[in-house]
């Protein structure tokens, strides 16, 4: 029973996202005991930013990026032509499926895809563009 | 066959060899070249199959026009016609070289990429919580089928993203 206070004080306050001490004090009974009314408040004030972390890295959202590498390969010959220098690139990105469905296990699977050179700069161009959509956004 | 007609079918040759597609047009074209000419369309259909061999086997090969030149004389074909052929071959060749490149294997290749970002406003967790997202929908041909493929992305892992890739982008420029 306990415990169980503990956790949906806990979960309130991380819900609320309250981060001044008076609030947190606010939430107790009024025959509390003071001392430790005032030791629960240290704690939790203490842990409030790393549970706010991972609750939001726990919360649903699509598969993730986790990682990302490329190689570029120089493309030398073909059974449609024999001698060619083409450069192409491999880009492979490890994305985890949704945390809150994997529970302990998460599930991270690599897609490997190949870029060309048109490909990797039209790619560039969008990228560029959501660059400036964020600066434009954020100085808002 | 004479001079003007060879190199009208030549036209016809290699409108065709650098459209692929249009297999129909270079049907027509064909018998269009048999009427005019009263050449019956069988034999002229086997003639240009052998004639086409002599240009898919040169990108093979890479060629040289001389090279292509000599094959066609040695096939039996008059100088000069075999001269115009590999003339022909010369100007056409930047074309054709892109096309059996554009042919070659890739794998997982990257067709088209979407985004949307927007704010992730609150959860059954957090009542409010701002931070910003950035969704990724890529879109990628695995042998004949098309995957979507969603990714999300958080702001720091975006720009690195886009410096890794430029980054790639400066690899491949360097060796073009």
């Amino acid at each position: 029973q306990l415990v169980s206070a503990l956790h949906n004080l806990t979960r309130h306050v991380v819900y609320r996202g309250l981060t001044r001490a008076e609030d947190i004090l606010a939430l107790f009974p009024e025959n509390f005991h003071q001392n430790l009314k005032n030791l629960l408040t240290k704690i939790i004030l203490e842990n409030i930013s790393a549970w706010r972390n991972e609750a939001q890295t726990s919360q649903i959202s699509l598969p993730r990026l986790v990682d990302m590498d490329w190689r570029v390969d120089i493309k030398t010959s073909s059974d449609s032509i024999s001698r060619m220098a083409v450069p192409t690139c491999l880009l492979q990105l490890k994305i985890q499926e949704d945390v809150a469905l994997c529970g302990n296990g998460p599930v991270v699977s690599a897609l490997t895809v190949e870029l060309s050179k048109e490909t990797l700069d039209t790619m560039l161009e969008g990228l560029g563009r959501i660059r400036d959509q964020l600066s434009a956004v954020a100085n808002k | 066959v004479s001079a003007q007609q060879f190199s009208a079918l030549t036209e016809v040759l290699f409108r065709f060899l650098t459209e692929p597609k249009e297999v129909e047009r270079f049907l027509t074209q064909l018998s269009d070249f048999a009427t005019v000419n009263k050449i019956s369309l069988g034999p002229l259909k086997n003639i240009v199959k052998s004639i086409l061999l002599v240009p898919n086997g040169a990108l093979k090969r890479n060629l040289s026009s001389e090279q292509v030149r000599a094959d066609f004389i040695a096939l039996g074909l008059s100088e000069e016609k075999a001269s115009y052929f590999a003339e022909q071959w010369k100007a056409n060749s930047p074309t054709l070289t892109r096309l059996a490149v554009g042919q070659t294997l890739m794998i997982n290749q990257l067709i088209d990429m979407e985004w949307k970002f927007g704010v992730t406003a609150g959860s059954s967790e957090l009542e409010k919580v701002g931070s910003i997202f950035l969704q990724l929908k890529l879109v990628v041909k695995k042998g004949s089928q098309v995957e979507n493929v969603y990714v999300e992305l958080t702001l720091p892992q975006f720009y690195s993203f886009l410096h890794e890739m430029e980054r790639v982008k400066t690899s491949l420029e360097s060796f073009s």
